[in-house]
């Protein structure tokens, strides 16, 4: 499969990192196609602008700044994200990249006054992530992210997309056996996407 | 009490403009000292650099690049957002700014070993939320909301412990009309007027 991989950490030497490497090398030994886009590489600015607002439902104009990233988006058969959880939320940049990129158009049409979902070409999704709470603290403020993930992404693709959720809560306390269990973990899973 | 509004839409022209002028006149004629942060307009940068986060959980330099937003968050007895919702969560200029400003040992402290983290903005006791959804108010709950709950639930757990919050959203804004949006616009004036 072609298999986009979004990442978003800013930092080389962090345990994200090392998992946005063990995804990627595990895909690509399984013999998939690997898109890796790291957004902070890539300095990929996540702040919708005026320009973009206005032409937001202009099917003629609205891509005009993201083309490159639609395309990607559009020519994968499954996505992988790799980020933190910030806040009960994804990090800014990776936020602001649905804001830009999942256009009307793109990964919406508007049918008859409804929203129709467009992205039909992604088949799987995995996220790979990091949270600093605990399980039950995310559990109590109602985790944001894996609802985006399971609910809003799945429902953008299709909603008989399987969603593989993988998370390492409690960062703030981790150690290195559990750090090295759960990139096994990954590296597994990956394995077998 | 002092009120700062926190908005995020890069358009003067939208209906969120319409919504914030709404705010700070009602917060302004109840007797309230309010400022605004208009996070497009400052340009502020939601992302978060590599060094940023090297220092993020070190005390003599993780305030460094925000210690201005940092003053005005502590300034505030009460913070009003109001902002689109995109995709069911904050825009990104919004999200950025809570991981950017909201840090270690400022606004909260992480454990030492066990137990549970502790938030140190007692200053803030009211937090009122106003946006706006292209979804329905169904569509939002059965996604859940995750943006009214990273400010209603997460941010509010660093505030003042019984702090409370006021949810306000015009649902299906691509569908909206004059009429709509002239109720909900009253709406806010009610509400924010007994907040």
């Amino acid at each position: 499969m072609r298999i986009l991989v979004l990442f978003a950490h800013p930092v080389e030497t962090s345990f994200q990192a090392a998992l946005y490497r063990t995804v990627c090398d595990e895909l690509k030994g399984a013999g998939h196609e690997v898109d890796a886009l790291d957004l902070y590489a890539e300095n990929f600015d996540p702040r919708l602008t005026r320009e973009e607002r206005m032409d937001y439902h202009d099917l003629s104009k609205n891509q005009t700044n993201v083309a490159a990233y639609v395309e990607r988006v559009q020519a994968a058969e499954a996505m992988v994200i790799v980020t933190p959880v910030w806040n009960f939320g994804y990090p800014a940049i990776l936020k602001g990249f649905f804001d830009r990129v999942f256009l009307p158009g793109v990964s919406f049409e508007m049918v008859a006054g409804k929203v129709k979902p467009k992205l039909k070409n992604i088949r799987k999704l995995a996220v790979v992530t990091t949270y600093g709470g605990s399980f039950w603290r995310a559990f109590l403020v109602g985790d944001p992210p894996r609802r985006i993930a399971k609910r809003f992404l799945r429902a953008t693709f299709s909603l008989a997309t399987p969603v593989a959720y993988l998370a390492h809560y409690d960062m703030n306390r981790s150690t290195d056996a559990s750090r090295t269990a759960f990139l096994g973990k990954v590296a597994h899973r990956m394995a077998h996407f | 009490m002092k009120a700062l509004v926190v908005y995020c839409h890069p358009c003067e022209e939208s209906f969120n403009a319409a919504v914030r002028d709404t705010a700070i006149r009602t917060l302004e004629d109840n007797g309230h000292e309010v400022r605004l942060l208009d996070l497009y307009k400052e340009g502020f940068n939601p992302v978060m650099s590599a060094e940023e986060r090297r220092c993020y959980n070190d005390k003599d330099c993780n305030i460094d690049p925000v210690a201005d937003q940092l003053e005005l968050i502590r300034w505030a007895d009460m913070l009003v957002f109001v902002y689109p919702t995109w995709w069911f969560g904050l825009p990104a200029m919004l999200k950025g700014w809570l991981d950017r400003v909201w840090i270690p040992h400022e606004t909260f402290q992480l454990p030492e070993g066990k137990g549970p983290l502790k938030g140190c903005m007692e200053n803030v006791k009211k937090i009122a939320i106003v946006t706006t959804c292209g979804a329905t108010w169904l569509q939002s709950k059965v996604v859940g909301e995750p943006g009214r709950k990273t400010i209603a639930r997460g941010l509010r757990y660093l505030c003042c412990p019984n702090c409370n919050t006021l949810y306000l959203a015009h649902y299906k804004m691509d569908a909206s009309t004059p009429q709509s949006r002239k109720g909900f616009l009253a709406k806010v004036e009610r509400k924010l007027a007994h907040l």
